[in-house]
């Protein structure tokens, strides 16, 4: 584990699944490793009344109504499509809910314009098949064959970058639940998937009308959304999470003081709030300005101060930071920021002091070395 | 308490003392166990216990409710039926009681309110005030009502605090304005309560914020209502009388004890327990009737009370507060689903989905509910031929609690079926609705019910897990029509439902308004919106019809009626009109209104007095009401008596703020009066006297003071120079402005040109001067970039003096001619902004004369000379003085005269004018003359 940079879900929680799996009693669906109470724990933590001997931390901050719905959703005939925003946490939950129901999540597709049908379905080992000819030894099945032949769940990453085609590949997959191979024949010509098959896809809402998904392939799905956390509190906790699981991947012993995070989270709430007034994209900032944004702004800082810094966190390297990220066209998220910056930041600094007169002053030099 | 002895009835419905020992005991360990050592909690359980237990040993039969509860309204009518009380004493405010009786000619919901446009007793601020009790079908309040008023012989006697008192009990709230920035937004039925006080009988709900998210996260729920539904509602719903009673009892203590905090909210809460009590023991001590005969209908919270005065034995402590002064206005207004959720914080849904669930209920339960005879929008009550299943008579003296507690709710056979027609019903919904659902939706959705309801530890898929699994299988990343599955859910189960008030139980004036508009043809008692067209030419009939209206839509929130085509001003009368009335969506406001008075007319008229009389009223609002009070009620006497008014409070005013309004709506008026009137009113001469010398006095200043606007003293000057007549024949002086005039020394540019018009005007300036001056500051390139201002005060001299406008044209010429780029660019945008925005009567004036001025054709341009330019022409000669002839005419034809003189007593025969005109100069040199006649005629 120790020499993996990020272990999947399942290798990381190992201890926690094992458990789960030990006090299990609940009526599980067919192949799946735990029932689907406790994979809601699994994913949002244990309460003392789940009466369990050990506390199970919670690893996805949101409504205990989308965890539900998704579980359930893979437990029935359809597949499960998370869409929404960048940086909401649709991969991660994606991610945890293969490992908690198959204990694997790496059976990935990841959706490119690139992705081809031979990507979902299956493609050949070109030197067996010189030397031996067509068969199931010669055969590479694809992640989402793989899973449905062990009967576990299929990820599909951002299945709206794949074209249409590639896209419409997974219907009669979904549907009809087999693949048949028609270069093989009798039984190897055809793949049945096993009970506890399923797919969980993850789509970006932002990315709607590049190649949208064709009505039949819809009605396969149940689309869940996730919304942007706009809750102040369990955003801090998400970014805190997250902050602090990349410090221990990187095996960096920093304290993010309380006060920074909140400088961050007030900054990203003002740029939400400039974002939804603004009245063209010109007015608002390329950056869809998620938690997963915070939490790379907040990375991009603590590893800035770590090894080109004082070895701590400062205001200047967090504005820096924000700048850093957030201005990618050079005039208009540029124009945004500095303006945010003089006339919301400056006025702040003067009247609260704090941290706030240092993260303009990092904000503005990263500006100025912009431009 | 358990230890007192209280007297048992020979029916056995009260429990004997022993009753809860046992649960007592078992909670006296669960307390220990779970605490360590019996301590605090131990106080709290057996607390909760011995609460239960006193509420059980009351003589009077106190009946714990819950509002939009249908298990309570289940309850409450198997209860009714069974017990047959002679009265029920219900927890409602009791000067609302003469109104339930009218709660039968309406549709429900409805809310019963109480409103009170002038207080006195309270802050001026909190005006008007108003009340409302909200009334559903589904609530045990409509049970107890519809027993008690349908069958002869029960009395209904409300107990709670009066309106008044809901007042003068009520905290200061500061941040009762403080809005959720995250809450959705509004919808328009939501609203219908407007800003009243809302009262409602059993608000039952943790006053312990953290309870209550204890509650919500350990019951896997999201909100309060689903919390309800699904340990309440859905336990309750089949229970007997007893343990119905015991149960709500136990929630009732339990949310009671465990609520900290809000000293004041308690407060209050004990004095309307203290007040009903007082009320319930007064009343059984006048009619003497028997306790056991009688029910005490009350929020469970309430039945838990530990105050002295709790029972029919308690202290008789408390004295009941007199009322304020305040004269309070009862009537029932139309009340929705969406309106209750709003006005007490409860989820988008739940009330509709309680409704659903109490139709759920009778079916199930086969329960007789009441409805009152005649009751609009309900199902007729169908005559059930198999009677209600009996309860157990003499069940509630036993411990039904300890059961209750232990057991899981029972699923219902019904509810698969039930499952099966909401999952084809929302498919249909959607695809009606622009989703592409099919069959296999419908499949799924039920599938998927029913799993979250077992994730979610139910036995049964309730509404919203219903709702849940209709969003995971329908919904995908668009929502194609106006509304998304969550709502279509929503309506299905039940939609909001919005209450109308019948037309019998409106007050007056609403009646009287339907009455009226009765010949325009048309159901103005539905909601929406109705066009109504007035062919007031072809059908006078429809005359009066639009004077309604208009009076309505003076008096009503914008929407209710607009006029699409149709004006009303002073002196025009349309002949066509045509008219969006929505006067069923608006019938609080009309409602309200008659709150007010018992017509239109009374309340037009009380209105506009008040508006007239109110100490910050300047004379322009004063002369609006007049106008609308000619307008809208065609009343001269209530004109004159506004005038009057108008006329004291524009001696008394120190400023000019309202003189361009004043001076447009007097003109108006003046001109009305004028067309219409044999005489001028007397308020107005007096009016145009007063103001001359008003603004006489306050013209010196208001040309120096910098607070008074070109605009304002322009209207002054409106005011003087077109009142002058009037006021003149009337007896005003004119030295009085002329010396007003010559007294003003403004230095700002607008100003002054304003006043070099004044002195054009009274002839103390000729017109060349005028031009003299303008010539002068186009010259002096010291004054240079301030002539745009000399030029703003010459357009707004165009009010007063209109004649000026050639001169004006000159100078705008001049301007665009002579002045250079830096001046006049910047100036001329401000110019084109001014003219738009306060010179829009005065600008085509300037543009006629500048059309007349000059050339029409581009090709006229070239040879064109400015009139100002052209060389001055020497007139022919001096004009005959026209008067002459006359003069001739008497000495032509003297015999009128003579009879004059006659009459008169003159003899001194006819003169003949020797000095008149030149000849006087004639006789005394007639040396030219002498001349001329010898050059004429050298004979």
């Amino acid at each position: 584990m120790s020499d993996m940079l990020r272990a999947p879900a399942e290798i990381k929680y190992a201890d926690e699944l094992d458990y789960l799996e030990s006090v299990d009693t609940g009526p599980k669906p067919s192949t799946w490793r735990l029932s689907p109470r406790m994979i809601r724990t699994f994913v949002l933590g244990s309460e003392p009344s789940d009466g369990l001997d050990r506390e199970i931390g919670q690893k996805w901050f949101g409504e205990r109504g989308i965890v539900e719905r998704a579980v359930v959703t893979l437990a029935s005939d359809r597949g499960l499509l998370l869409i929404g925003d960048p940086g909401t946490g649709k991969s991660w939950l994606a991610e945890l809910l293969a490992a908690a129901v198959s204990r694997n999540s790496t059976q990935v597709v990841q959706g490119t314009a690139g992705t081809t049908e031979d990507h979902i379905k299956y493609s050949w080992n070109v030197s067996m098949v010189i030397g031996r000819g067509q068969s199931r030894e010669s055969m590479i099945p694809s992640p989402i064959m793989t899973a449905m032949e062990t009967g576990t769940i299929g990820r599909f990453e951002e299945l709206t970058r794949s074209t249409s085609d590639v896209q419409d590949a997974l219907i009669s997959i979904l549907s009809e639940k087999y693949i048949s191979v028609p270069e093989l024949e009798g039984q190897d010509g055809i793949v049945f998937a096993k009970p506890g098959f399923s797919v969980i896809a993850t789509a970006n809402s932002r990315d709607r009308g590049v190649n949208d998904l064709s009505s039949a392939l819809k009605r396969r799905f149940n689309f869940v959304r996730i919304p942007v956390v706009t809750n102040k509190a369990s955003e801090a906790e998400i970014v805190r999470f997250r902050t602090e699981e990349l410090l221990r991947r990187h095996q960096i012993d920093l304290e993010v003081p309380p006060t920074l995070l909140d400088v961050l989270l007030r900054s990203f709430g003002d740029l939400r709030d400039v974002a939804a007034t603004a009245g063209s994209d010109d007015q608002r900032l390329e950056s869809a300005l998620s938690t997963a944004e915070q939490i790379g702004v907040l990375e991009d800082a603590v590893l800035h101060g770590t090894f080109f810094g004082q070895r701590t966190l400062t205001a200047t390297t967090l504005g820096s930071s924000l700048v850093g990220s957030l201005a990618r066209r050079a005039p208009e998220d540029s124009a945004i920021l500095t303006k945010y910056l003089t006339n919301t930041v400056k006025p702040r600094s003067e009247e609260e002091g704090g941290e706030w007169p240092e993260f303009l002053a990092g904000g503005l030099d990263t500006l100025k070395a912009l431009a | 308490m358990s230890g007192t002895a209280t007297r048992v009835p020979a029916d056995g419905g009260h429990p004997a003392p022993d009753t809860f020992d046992a649960l007592r005991v078992q909670l006296h360990d669960a307390a220990a166990a779970f605490a360590g050592a019996p301590g605090a909690l131990d106080g709290i359980l057996r607390g909760l216990v011995d609460d239960v237990d006193r509420a059980l040993r009351e003589p009077l039969e106190v009946f714990p409710v819950c509002h939009h509860s249908p298990a309570s309204a289940t309850a409450m009518a198997r209860r009714l039926r069974v017990k047959q009380p002679r009265t029920v004493f219900l927890e409602l405010c009791e000067d609302m009681a003469p109104l339930l009786a009218e709660l039968r000619n309406c549709r429900l919901p409805v809310a019963v309110q109480a409103f009170a446009t002038r207080v006195d007793g309270f802050p001026a601020a909190w005006a008007p005030l108003s009340v409302v009790a909200p009334i559903t079908e589904a609530s045990a309040e409509y049970q107890a009502i519809a027993y008690a008023l349908e069958t002869p012989g029960v009395e209904l006697v409300l107990v709670d605090r009066s309106s008044d008192h809901v007042f003068q009990w009520q905290p200061l709230r500061e941040d009762a304005g403080a809005a959720d920035p995250d809450a959705a937004p509004a919808e328009p039925e939501a609203a219908l309560h407007g800003d009243a006080v809302g009262v409602e009988l059993g608000d039952l709900r943790p006053r312990f914020a953290d309870l209550e998210q204890h509650l919500l996260r350990h019951g896997k729920v999201r909100h309060w209502s689903e919390w309800w539904h699904q340990y309440v509602e859905l336990p309750l719903g089949d229970a007997d009388h007893g343990t119905y009673r015991q149960v709500m009892f136990l929630i009732g203590s339990l949310f009671r004890r465990l609520a900290p905090g809000d000293t004041d909210r308690v407060r209050v809460d004990e004095d309307r327990e203290r007040y009903m009590w007082t009320r319930i023991r007064e009343h059984l001590a006048a009619t003497g009737a028997d306790p056991a005969d009688c029910v005490y209908v009350c929020g469970a919270y309430h039945a838990a009370s530990r105050v002295a005065e709790f029972g029919v034995h308690g202290t008789d402590t408390f004295t009941v507060p007199p009322r304020t002064a305040t004269e309070w206005q009862y009537g029932l207004i139309p009340s929705s689903h969406t309106a209750i959720e709003a006005q007490f914080g409860l989820e988008r849904g739940s009330v509709s989905i309680a409704a659903a669930q109490w139709e759920k209920n009778l079916k199930r339960t086969r329960t007789q509910p009441y409805r009152l005879k005649g009751q609009a929008g309900t199902k007729a009550s169908r005559a059930r031929k198999t009677a209600a299943p009996a309860p157990e008579v003499g069940a509630e003296s036993a411990d039904m609690l300890s059961g209750f507690l232990r057991r899981p709710p029972v699923l219902d056979p019904l509810d698969r079926q039930e499952l099966l027609g909401w999952s084809v019903d929302i498919v249909r919904a959607a695809r009606r609705n622009g989703y592409l659902a099919s069959t296999a939706d419908a499949i799924a959705v039920y599938e998927t019910a029913i799993l979250l309801a077992g994730l979610r530890d139910r036995a049964r898929p309730t509404p919203y897990d219903f709702q849940d699994a209709a969003v995971t299988c329908i919904e995908k990343d668009t929502v194609p029509g106006r509304r998304d599955v969550r709502r279509l859910v929503e309506i299905m189960m039940g939609g909001d439902r919005i209450g109308q008030v019948g037309y019998e139980s409106l007050p007056p004036l609403a009646r009287d308004v339907h009455d009226r508009l009765a010949p325009l043809g048309l159901n103005l008692q539905q909601r929406g919106v109705k066009r109504a067209l007035l062919d007031i030419k072809s059908d006078p009939r429809l005359k009066p019809c639009s004077d309604v209206l208009w009076m309505l839509r003076h008096l009503l929130p914008p929407g209710a009626a607009r006029p699409i085509m149709g004006e009303r001003r002073l002196g025009e009368q349309s002949v066509q009109e045509s008219w969006d009335l929505a006067l069923g969506t608006h019938q609080r406001a009309l409602i309200e209104l008659g709150y007010e008075g018992v017509s239109l007319e009374q309340v037009v008229e009380q209105r506009l007095r008040r508006e007239a009389n109110a100490p910050q009223a300047d004379a322009a609002v004063v002369l609006r009401t007049v106008e609308d009070a000619t307008l809208y009620l065609g009343s001269r006497r209530l004109a004159d008596e506004l005038g009057t008014r108008a006329l004291q409070v524009l001696s008394t005013e120190r400023s000019v703020d309202g003189a361009p309004e004043v001076l447009r709506r007097v003109r108006e008026l003046l001109a009305f009066y004028r067309t219409t009137e044999p005489v001028l009113p007397e308020w107005i001469e007096q009016f145009a006297k007063t103001g001359y010398a008003h603004y006489c006095t306050l013209l010196p200043t208001a040309f120096t003071d910098e607070a008074a606007t070109v605009r304002q003293v322009a209207a002054m000057l409106g005011f003087l120079f077109s009142m002058e007549g009037l006021a003149l024949s009337l007896g005003s002086d004119r030295t009085q402005l002329e010396l007003a005039v010559a007294q003003s020394h403004p230095e700002e540019p607008a100003k002054t040109a304003l006043l070099w018009a004044a002195q054009v005007q009274l002839g103390r300036m000729s017109r060349e001067e005028l031009r003299g001056r303008c010539d002068e500051l186009l010259a002096n390139p010291l004054v240079l970039p301030a002539y745009p201002r000399y030029l703003s005060g010459l357009l707004h001299a165009l009010e007063p003096v209109p004649g000026l406008v050639d001169v004006v044209v000159e100078a705008v010429s001049n301007a665009f001619a002579r002045l250079p780029d830096r001046v006049l660019l910047p100036w001329l945008p401000v110019l084109i902004t001014t003219l738009r925005a306060g010179g829009a009567d005065l600008a085509p004036l300037l543009t006629r004369e500048a059309g007349r001025v000059f050339p029409g054709q581009l090709a006229a341009l070239d040879a064109w000379v400015p009139p100002w330019r052209a060389p001055a022409v020497i007139p022919a000669g001096p004009a005959r003085p026209a008067a002459r002839q006359g003069v001739d005419l008497l000495a032509g034809h003297p015999a009128t005269c003579d009879a004059l003189a006659e009459l008169l007593g003159c003899d001194d025969g006819w003169a003949v004018d020797e000095a008149s005109g030149g000849s006087a100069l004639l006789a005394r040199h007639p040396a030219t003359a002498d001349a001329l006649a010898l050059l004429l005629d050298p004979v």
